[in-house]
């Protein structure tokens, strides 16, 4: 969506599409966020059994800011590119996410404001933990704040 | 006198070097369409603000991990640091084809349940206008000495 929607009515939930994080999707996502690559690949949590259980995991994890990026992805393709103007985004990492799970971005709008709409977003893995939770603003569309 | 080639400077990634207001930074690069459409495609995202010509803006996290970038400019380590919490502010947009500059300091460090936590903030913006794209600050738990992964 590339225009400002109209923000939805306090309480409604969004919800995404899901998202499978298998390692292919992984392995995407660290040669994206680097170009051109300027660090060396090391094993770590994320790509290294024996790392990942030295730092307490059964197997290596997927990075959390992989599962931010669907966050942040989703507001923009909700909300449209007004996120990208003002947007606030916060959220903590609260269970590890291991390659296979699937995973859905939720928001639920807690405000209308003139200025901006505030949201509670979470990420849940398909057995409904949440694996990610926080919270998000987005400044209301220029028509919306007039109509206001 | 010249450095030898294998010779690194850079500081130990551990509690102790680890110090508020420390600056870290800066870094430069180029937004490049290959890294828009990379970011897209690993994250399964089709929208055409990443694709089509006509805008060609970058998707609002793919800098995120600049904050890797500045931490490995000044610090060497092996591993043991996980991402706990991040929040950020958008600004304007990243567009193709911007030189962006960004920059980092250590706001925060403290000790809790024998584990040592930092936070860093980081703002990018254009390399030329300095106009404020984003700012970020990602807080993280260093395990043991090592670098952020």
């Amino acid at each position: 969506m590339n225009v400002s929607a109209p923000h939805p009515e306090v309480g409604r939930e969004l919800v995404g599409e899901p998202y499978a994080l298998n390692e292919a999707e992984a392995h995407a996502y660290a040669a994206a966020i680097e170009r051109p690559a300027e660090r060396h690949p090391r094993p770590s949590i994320h790509n290294d059994p024996q790392a990942a259980r030295k730092a307490g995991f059964r197997a290596p994890i997927a990075a959390g800011e992989q599962s931010y990026a669907l966050v942040a992805n989703f507001l923009v393709d909700r909300f449209g590119v007004c996120f990208l103007h003002g947007g606030k985004l916060e959220a903590i990492f609260l269970k590890p996410v291991f390659y296979g799970q699937r995973l859905t971005v939720h928001a639920r709008v807690l405000a209308r404001g003139r200025s901006a709409t505030e949201l509670e977003v979470w990420v849940e893995n398909e057995d409904c933990d949440r694996v990610l939770t926080g919270k998000a603003s987005v400044p209301a569309a220029e028509h919306e704040s007039e109509l206001a | 006198m010249a450095r030898a080639m294998n010779e690194d400077e850079r500081l130990l990634m551990c509690p102790e070097n680890l110090r508020e207001g420390m600056k870290l930074g800066p870094i430069f690069y180029v937004v490049m369409p290959e890294q828009v459409e990379a970011f897209a495609r690993a994250t399964a995202n089709a929208n055409p603000l990443y694709t089509s010509p006509s805008e060609r803006i970058a998707p609002p996290t793919m800098r995120l991990q600049d904050y890797g970038l500045l931490i490995a400019a000044h610090f060497r380590g092996g591993s043991g640091g996980i991402h706990a919490r991040h929040r950020s502010e958008f600004y304007e947009p990243m567009r193709v084809g911007q030189t962006v500059r960004t920059d980092g300091r250590i706001t925060r460090t403290w000790r809790k349940r024998g584990k040592f936590y930092f936070e860093l903030e980081y703002e990018s913006r254009d390399a030329e206008t300095e106009e404020l794209l984003v700012r970020h600050a990602m807080t993280a738990v260093l395990l043991r000495e090592g670098a952020m992964q």
